[in-house]
């Protein structure tokens, strides 16, 4: 087991109201290698667990380890190897990268400041070798991030946090704001670098299709509580609990003859 | 829906500049060029009195006329347009350094750091700025080094509150929390990603604060708490030229409207830049 | 009324339609700012909807596919608008605006993605509903009476309750039946909807899908549907226009365009995405991305993107054209000429 998130509890304060719990003891683990799906509607609290476990946040209850590191009360070397091994790929692929910096200084800086390579030109190297591997042409190396499209500014913020061989990638909704032509792009190229680099991958999404596709293991979440999890087969083919059953049927899908069925089917069972 | 926000930054960069933006680009460049280069050109004269040409009105050999110790108008406010931007310059970088230093601080702070910072900002904030640079620089002894110390170190508080709400902002940005996740340090976050992408409201607000430090600066001078005479310090210049305005008004009317001109025009310049860099001002 | 529309089956004689709006060689051009130039968003776009026809109109950023819809009802006051748009048999471009104003929630009415930006938070739900009565001089009480009815057709619990509450206390779901009921009130025969349900979740998407699907069959009401999502497409509409870079590249019935998409595009935009009720171990990837409008390629918009182009494709720029039930704007149908 990589990491493992021990009954977590999280709220925010909301004066004058009282806090508003997001997260209600949630218990999950990733193990080495393996895409896990955190899977709800909004309110869920799925964005606020991938907050926990970037330790971006401090859940008030509960633990957080991995591998050995207590992540909430981290410090010193413990912080950094767990800030160079647990990296992050967020939706807005417009927000997440910082203007002023050339495409260069954004994918090394994770070398740099983790002293992973000696010299300048070693770092160079390394990034363009990145670029190429997750499909940008390393001439581009120095230009700024404005002129790029959503999904190449995707595979920039893949390449930065991949560079330093992390091994979780936790991405927040990293397709919903892409263009339906371009999320298979991206969807391929996180399946790929799974593979290649043995990396476990939490992926938070509200749309069930593309974590069908992309993830072996599912979380249903609901309010801040977990639902039902389980593998792909167990949460696609038989879910338990009625809640994923609705969610489940209420996902279009993109053929008229299936999607009309399931439709009419749900329809007929709701009407009873 | 998305269509016109595809259209807007094509939109700003080709638009050209209206024939009134141009003016006051050529005149701050003017101004600039005239500060820079002018008093190269100065004729010795001016720093020498000759009282039998004093308060000649404007001819052809001395445009602006001459003053009271006979020395040529026109070419001492060329050589006070170098002493006075040049102290305006000094004042609000010295001020804005002053001024991001505590925002930043205080952004990155702890919070009863950034709650004491923010409370002597606020206090600052509260005190009229001119009175109490007045105060600092007859303490200090009236001369145009205490004037630009004292305005120096009065100015700061509106950038620092300022600034500091544009950082928090800025860090309310995801590529902030993508840094944090990649573990940099808390002065790389804050000098690397946060600051310089919070300063472009500072470039607008430095440029209107030129034509407002010109102002004040001659105004201190003119009371007698900065530049001293013979200094050609367009405020200096005005004090010590009141007592002719009935009878040689070329005195005090051309470094006035030098005082004038100057703070208009960056004023001016700050509106143009504030209304270049957010589309949605246009039209006004 | 709680059927799923019936799919029209692909071997049965698609019925005829009388024509409710038809538009033809529609171009919008926007403005670069003060500059005086401006850049063609939508590049002469042909297409008719039927009488209670519904329309699903599909495409990536830069498409131009609200801006087309946005044009019918003609809400971008900058855009430079040309062709023809005839609605009951009167051009929409040549009415006065005063005209327009009328025809707009009573003829023709609009609903948009974020239902909350266009509540009034300080105007209880009553009354915005009945305000588009109320504007074309109908009483108050009569107004508020089919605001009533068209809430409660709309499936809003206790709406009779709730006529005096303010948006802020109704969920998302309710709130975008809320708009709904704005915009049906006036007894449309033509709702133009511009990604509707895409900042909702699933279920309630879901919801306000089957709400859609009713009331456009109950008032045999016309309906374009502006999305991104080929699910909600697949489920909804009976034909879909995909568009291209400001043009159609194809319209057909949703059954035979899934089935057997023609243009390369359709092709691969359907291949492209998951599904939820399938394995595949990848996916096919279309590769780059769609032009920005300053930057269209030459000849076919598509063609530097497409894994079928051949000569002509970068040179000619392909015609809308019939075949069998749809039309295609593609080199391949006309083959490859050699």
């Amino acid at each position: 087991m990589l990491m493992s998130i021990d009954s977590i509890s999280k709220s925010y304060n909301a004066f004058p109201n009282p806090p508003a719990k997001v997260l209600h003891d949630v218990t999950l683990n990733v193990d080495t290698g393996e895409a896990i799906g955190l899977v709800g509607e909004s309110g869920s609290g799925k964005s606020t667990i991938a907050k926990c476990m970037l330790a971006l946040i401090k859940p008030e209850e509960g633990r957080i380890t991995y591998d050995g590191i207590d992540v909430i009360h981290a410090k010193g070397d413990d912080l950094r190897r767990f800030r160079r091994e647990v990296q992050m790929v967020f939706q807005d692929p417009y927000g997440s990268l910082n203007p002023r910096m050339t495409v260069e200084e954004l994918i090394g800086e994770g070398l740099l400041i983790h002293k992973l390579e000696p010299t300048a030109a070693a770092r160079r190297a390394r990034v363009a070798e990145m670029m190429e591997m997750v499909g940008l042409n390393p001439n581009d190396m120095d230009r700024y991030t404005r002129s790029f499209s959503g999904g190449q500014r995707q595979r920039i913020a893949i390449a930065r946090a991949l560079v330093i061989r992390p091994r979780i990638l936790v991405c927040d909704e990293p397709v919903a704001a892409l263009d339906v032509s371009v999320q298979a792009q991206v969807i391929n190229l996180l399946q790929d670098m799974q593979k290649k680099l043995n990396l476990a991958i939490v992926f938070v999404a509200h749309d069930l299709a593309v974590v069908r596709h992309l993830c072996e293991k599912i979380v249903v979440l609901h309010k801040g509580k977990v639902v039902e999890q389980g593998s792909r087969d167990e949460i696609f083919g038989a879910p338990k609990m009625p809640y994923t059953q609705s969610l489940l049927a209420a996902v279009p899908v993109p053929d008229p003859v299936v999607g009309r069925a399931r439709r009419a089917a749900r329809r007929l069972e709701t009407a009873n | 829906m998305t269509a016109p926000a595809i259209a807007q930054p094509a939109a700003r960069r080709k638009e050209g500049f209206s024939a009134f933006e141009m003016f006051v680009f050529a005149l701050v460049v003017a101004l600039l060029a005239i500060a820079v280069f002018g008093p190269f050109f100065a004729p010795d004269s001016i720093y020498s009195s000759d009282i039998a040409n004093s308060l000649m009105p404007p001819s052809a050999a001395n445009w602006f006329g001459t003053d009271d110790q006979g020395r040529d108008v026109f070419w001492r406010l060329i050589v006070g347009a170098q002493t006075t931007l040049l102290s305006a310059f000094l004042v609000v970088t010295l001020y804005s350094l002053i001024g991001v230093t505590i925002a930043t601080v205080a952004a990155a702070g702890p919070r009863w750091l950034d709650e004491g910072l923010m409370r002597i900002t606020d206090i600052g904030l509260a005190l009229p700025g001119m009175i109490v640079a007045l105060g600092f620089a007859a303490a200090m002894g009236a001369s145009l080094r205490s004037a630009v110390i004292a305005m120096a170190i009065t100015g700061w508080p509106i950038t620092a509150r300022m600034l500091r709400g544009i950082m928090r902002q800025t860090m309310e940005q995801p590529f902030v929390a993508g840094a944090q996740v990649l573990g940099v340090s808390k002065w790389r976050l804050m000098t690397k990603h946060v600051l310089p992408n919070s300063l472009d409201v500072l470039i607008v607000k430095w440029a209107g604060d030129i034509g407002t430090t010109v102002l004040v600066l001659a105004s201190l001078s003119f009371i007698g708490v900065g530049a001293q005479p013979p200094s050609a310090e367009w405020g200096a210049t005005i004090a010590s030229a009141r007592g002719y305005v009935s009878t040689a008004w070329w005195t005090v009317v051309a470094p006035g409207a030098a005082v004038a001109i100057t703070s208009i025009a960056f004023g001016l310049l700050g509106d143009i830049i504030q209304v270049r860099r957010d589309p949605s001002l246009r039209g006004n | 009324m709680k059927t799923v529309h019936p799919l029209p089956d692909e071997a049965s004689v698609v019925p005829v339609r009388q024509p409710l709006i038809t538009v033809e060689k529609l171009t919008v051009d926007m403005p670069l700012g003060r500059s005086g130039s401006s850049v063609r968003i939508v590049d002469g776009v042909d297409f008719t909807i039927g009488v209670g026809e519904r329309v699903a109109l599909v495409g990536e950023s830069g498409s131009g596919k609200s801006l087309t819809a946005r044009a019918l009802m003609r809400l971008d006051r900058l855009a430079k608008l040309s062709g023809r748009v005839d609605f009951d048999g009167t051009d929409l471009l040549k009415l006065s605006d005063r005209d327009m104003g009328k025809l707009r929630g009573s003829s023709i009415a609009m609903v948009f993605q974020d239902p909350m930006s266009f509540l009034d938070p300080l105007m209880t739900i009553g009354d915005q509903v009945a305000e588009t009565l109320r504007i074309r001089g109908i009483g108050k009480a009569e107004a508020r009476k089919r605001a009533l009815a068209v809430l409660d057709e709309l499936g809003v619990d206790r709406a009779a309750e709730r006529l005096d509450a303010y948006p802020h206390e109704f969920s998302g779901g309710m709130r975008q039946r809320v708009v709904l009921a704005m915009a049906l009130v006036g007894e449309p025969r033509l709702l133009i909807a511009d990604e509707p349900t895409t900042a909702l979740d699933v279920r309630v998407q879901d919801q306000v899908l089957d709400l859609l699907d009713d009331v456009s069959t109950r008032r045999g009401l016309a309906v374009l549907f502006i999305t991104h999502d080929l699910g909600v497409v697949a489920g909804f509409a009976e034909r879909v226009m995909v568009m291209y870079s400001g043009r159609i590249v194809e319209d057909g019935e949703v059954a035979s365009v899934f089935a057997k998409p023609s243009h390369p595009y359709t092709q691969g935009l359907i291949k492209a995405v998951p599904r939820i009720d399938q394995d595949l171990n990848t996916l096919y990837a279309i590769p780059g991305a769609p032009p920005p409008p300053l930057a269209r390629p030459s000849g076919c918009p598509f063609h530097p993107r497409c894994d079928q182009r051949f000569d002509r494709c970068g040179v000619d720029l392909p015609a809308l054209q019939p075949v069998g039930m749809s039309r295609v704007a593609c080199h391949l149908l006309d083959g490859k000429g050699a």
